[in-house]
């Protein structure tokens, strides 16, 4: 048997100046001319160019339709433009001459065998121009029905390495929905499987890139107070929230004209697709895991894991008693009087000739009470509650000590003390803060709760790199901690499901609504209040 | 006053009476806010003890710490020990800056200036105004490099978790690099009651892209071999900047297990060591250029790539810029941005960073060598 040849060492590597070391290669936008692309991707790898963070031998090609003229000098101008709107660091021209020389574009469609020829050819002249060892990342900023012919193309048209191989390596990073379905989630993972083993595959939820959310693990396993106290015995329930003051239809706030629109991605998938099965059950996970063994990307992927796999199943009851969802009517947010979800969806659907959905179901609020099922959590139940157009964009994880015993403070059954709870903010000010009961000043004995805060923002300085940021360098250095791995993915899918399959049943029955600027309707209030406790004000 | 603002009465030094310094911030801070708003918080990471010998210099400091305070929030402690003062006491003042980044937080400076013989009373003095539970960073920020500051440094860094130096511009950059090598295998301590401490150069950090583009360009993964075919590495750099190219030098010596065979020196301009590598046998030269930035501004290393023999050229274009250029070579051609770094900067970034670095230590004890080989 044939001993496998040793990884040459880096001699030099140790100490370079970070963990991180990306390694030199092309990074390939599919969906270059997207929103994603635009708003995200590109003003993320400026920012990473202008901090002197990506690899010497690097540059970025986009692939897809719609460019018009010169394809590499519109999406230079593309590019230009969304970083000029939306990069965390400005537009410096110094900076943008080196970099736009390494943007270029593909005009193609994905189905097509000729596009990923252009695709070959222009990456051959790109690694002779920039010095790049034939590595590609293939960004996949595509809809989920696009990925399976990209990816088949791709292994046709030779564009996909072996995964042994060290330095033309391939890395495919897939972007959210995977799949709309456990079924279509299994497909996509198999089509992406087909060409890419599972160690060149990155599957992205930016949330996991944020620093809170990292920050998770640190909090927990890099200080002695809080792992003691971090289970049934002590914590009441976990509250995990993510708000959106947004709605689907953006509206100029002078003429009331609709801006934008993700009502074509949105309707008929939903709050429970779009951000329960993948964002909230991923924090679910990183708040709720045992402690790994190791930092390295398996074990932290295999502790997540299993959480999804200690979840309890909904049964008939919880579905009903368990899970809520709605859809927002009109309202009011930020002073502003907005339209319904129906209305954003008939405005939509008519303006871009699409038929009108005899029914419009799509919840674009969920809440629900989630049991994990293992000795550490036995009887804590988690609250989950998302919403578009809530008063306002707060995302937190808020653990809920037990209360004291009802004896010296806590005797008044009419006042009783406020719980100490640690609210772990995401956005959109990144930070924690701890509610503590403290005696307020003078000869008697009041009690009143006090917050002890520590914000990112505040404490470090400056502006924290982007999620995308930290992501796409974490692939370009082969690091696949903070990305789904195939099993976590679909076994959140396996619990969602039955949540999915019951709501189509009775899809045209019942839907709760909420008025838009309102925390979620009554049905969200009464399945927390069932067990004696509330939603937290945000 | 509006809730979301306050500003500082006066942003400009108040001398105090040293047992009065606590009250007096917390009086200055207390009349940054109107009655009915929320109190102002003091953001403070670490406590920052900065060390200087003259008014000059002082000053330079001064102006450098609110940058510093952004980056890293810090109580600091500004120590002037000027000979040329004749107070025998030490005087302290305060001052209350608002911090940039938050509109209700700020950092708090206070500055101790003692005399003559009143400077060693400094370590005393300094000791009551360290916040306890955060850590506390030492910043020699003098030319004299630590290993021959005495005493007095000792007593600073009593309790320290970090002392940082900057040796750009040491008078005798050959002793000083020799020295400080032995100085921090004593200086450097971690025991198993759990006290630590770490002495970080800031040449050392303002390297940290040399070695990291050094690094990705000999990669093995990227040009296999590379790094076992060099036959000569040119080190060229600007005045008061020997130390970065011992440090480079001295990095690249302790990665690759070179050993010193011959050394040929002319004074102040070049230095050049015949040196035996495990691959075999390679040239070193360092060479000061006349004039220029404080900087490495060129490294050449000939090596083959794909059995092609020539070189590559990296050179600092300025400061936010290096280009690749290749001898003979099938190598692209490129330019790379490097973030423009400040002292200011790279010093708050180094209180952060506070971890033992092994590379460090070995790369000055392989400069160590090189700097004895010319002193001999």
């Amino acid at each position: 048997m044939a001993t496998p040849t040793p990884e040459p060492v880096n001699l030099l590597s140790p100490g370079a100046g970070s963990a991180l070391l990306p390694q030199p290669c092309v990074l390939v936008i599919f969906g270059g001319a997207g929103d994603l692309s635009w708003r995200k991707l590109l003003p993320a790898v400026y920012n990473l160019n202008i901090d002197g963070v990506l690899p010497s031998n690097f540059a970025v090609i986009g692939f897809g339709m719609g460019a018009v003229g010169d394809p590499d000098e519109w999406f230079r101008d593309r590019a230009r433009d969304g970083i000029e709107r939306f990069s965390r660091q400005p537009l410096d021209e110094k900076h943008w001459a080196d970099y736009s020389r390494s943007l270029f574009y593909v005009e193609g469609s994905f189905s097509d065998l000729r596009a990923y020829e252009k695709l070959k050819a222009k990456l051959e002249a790109v690694d002779a121009q920039f010095g790049t060892p034939g590595a590609r990342v293939y960004y996949l900023s595509i809809p989920p029905q696009l990925v399976q012919p990209a990816v088949e193309q791709l292994k046709s048209a030779g564009l996909v390495n072996d995964p042994g191989e060290k330095r033309a390596f391939t890395r495919v990073i897939v972007e959210k929905p995977i799949g709309r379905d456990l079924e279509s989630a299994k497909q996509v993972n198999a089509s992406v499987a087909h060409a890419f083993a599972e160690s060149q595959t990155y599957r992205i939820d930016h949330y996991l890139g944020k620093e809170t959310v990292q920050n998770l693990m640190v909090l927990r396993f890099a200080n002695s107070i809080f792992e003691p106290l971090w289970n049934q015995k002590y914590i009441d329930h976990v509250q995990i929230t993510v708000a959106e003051e947004e709605g689907l239809a953006q509206y100029d706030p002078i003429t009331g004209e609709t801006t934008a629109s993700r009502v074509g991605y949105y309707e008929g998938v939903g709050a429970l697709r779009d951000m329960v099965q993948n964002h909230m059950l991923q924090v679910l996970c990183l708040t709720a895991m045992e402690p790994p063994y190791s930092l390295s990307a398996d074990v932290v992927r295999d502790g997540k894991v299993g959480v999804l796999r200690c979840l309890r199943p909904f049964s008939q009851s919880d579905l009903e008693n368990s899970v809520v969802r709605a859809q927002y009517i009109d309202g009011e947010v930020q002073g502003h009087t907005v339209p319904n979800y129906r209305h954003e969806v008939i405005d939509f659907n008519s303006k871009h000739n699409l038929p009108i959905p005899p029914s419009i179901t799509t919840e674009t609020f969920v809440a629900m009470r989630v049991h994990i099922d293992n000795w550490r959590w036995a009887g804590v139940p988690f609250y989950l509650r998302t919403g578009k157009r809530l008063p306002k964009r707060a995302s937190e994880i808020a653990i809920q000590f037990k209360a004291v015993p009802n004896i010296l403070f806590n005797q008044n059954p009419d006042v009783p003390l406020e719980p100490t709870v640690l609210s772990i903010r995401v956005q959109p000010e990144e930070g924690l803060s701890l509610r503590l009961a403290t005696k307020l000043p003078g000869p008697k004995v009041r009690i009143f709760p006090v917050k002890m805060e520590f914000n990112y923002s505040s404490l470090f300085g400056g502006e924290s790199p982007e999620a995308y940021e930290r992501l796409m360098l974490d692939v370009m250095a082969g690091d696949a901690t903070l990305f789904m791995r195939r099993d976590a993915v679909e076994a959140a899918w396996e619990f969602v499901m039955p949540v999915l399959e019951h709501w189509e049943q009775s899809r045209s029955r019942f839907l709760p609504q909420y008025q838009a600027g309102t925390w979620g309707p009554l049905e969200a209030d009464r399945l927390i209040e069932a067990d004696h406790r509330t939603w937290r004000t945000l | 006053m509006s809730a979301s603002t306050f500003s500082v009465p006066a942003a400009e030094s108040v001398e105090v009476p040293l047992g009065s310094v606590e009250r007096e911030l917390g009086r200055r801070l207390k009349g940054a806010y109107g009655p009915g708003d929320a109190p102002v918080h003091r953001a403070r990471m670490s406590n920052l003890i900065v060390y200087c010998t003259d008014d000059v210099r002082a000053a330079e400091v001064e102006s450098l710490i609110p940058e510093i305070v952004k980056i890293h929030p810090a109580r600091v402690l500004l120590l002037v020990a000027d000979e040329h003062l004749k107070e025998a006491d030490v005087k302290a003042s305060i001052l209350v800056r608002q911090a940039g980044h938050g509109t209700r937080l700020c950092s708090e400076q206070i500055t101790l200036r003692a005399g003559g013989h009143a400077a060693k009373h400094l370590p005393f003095a300094v000791r009551g105004l360290l916040i306890g539970d955060l850590p506390t960073n030492v910043w020699w920020a003098n030319s004299t490099p630590p290993p021959l500051a005495g005493p007095l440094l000792d007593d600073l860094a009593e309790n320290a978790q970090q002392v940082i130096y900057d040796s750009l511009g040491w008078t005798d950059p050959h002793r000083g690099v020799s020295a400080a090598s032995t100085w921090l295998k004593r200086f450097e301590r971690s025991d198993a009651d759990g006290r630590w401490r770490v002495a970080s150069d800031l040449n050392w950090r303002r390297l940290k892209f040399w070695r990291r583009i050094l690094s990705q360009e000999f990669a093995p993964a990227i040009n296999p071999g590379a790094l076992d075919s060099v036959t000569e590495i040119t080190i060229e750099h600007g005045p008061h900047a020997v130390t970065l190219a011992w440090q480079l030098a001295g990095w690249f010596a302790s990665r690759l297990g070179w050993r010193i065979q011959e050394t040929k020196f002319k004074q102040g301009l070049e230095i050049a060591f015949q040196i035996s590598a495990p691959h075999g046998s390679l040239r070193l030269v360092i060479n000061r250029l006349p004039e220029g930035p404080s900087d490495i501004r060129h490294v050449r290393i000939a090596c083959s790539i794909a059995g092609k023999p020539g070189a590559l050229n990296f050179t600092s274009e300025d400061d936010a810029k290096l280009s690749v250029q290749p001898e003979g070579l099938d190598v692209a051609p490129r330019t790379v941005n490097i973030k423009p770094t400040s002292t200011a900067d790279i010093v708050g970034k180094q209180l952060s960073d506070r971890d033992p670095d092994p590379v460090f230590r070995d790369a000055m004890v392989a400069a160590h060598v090189l700097a004895q080989a010319v002193l001999r």
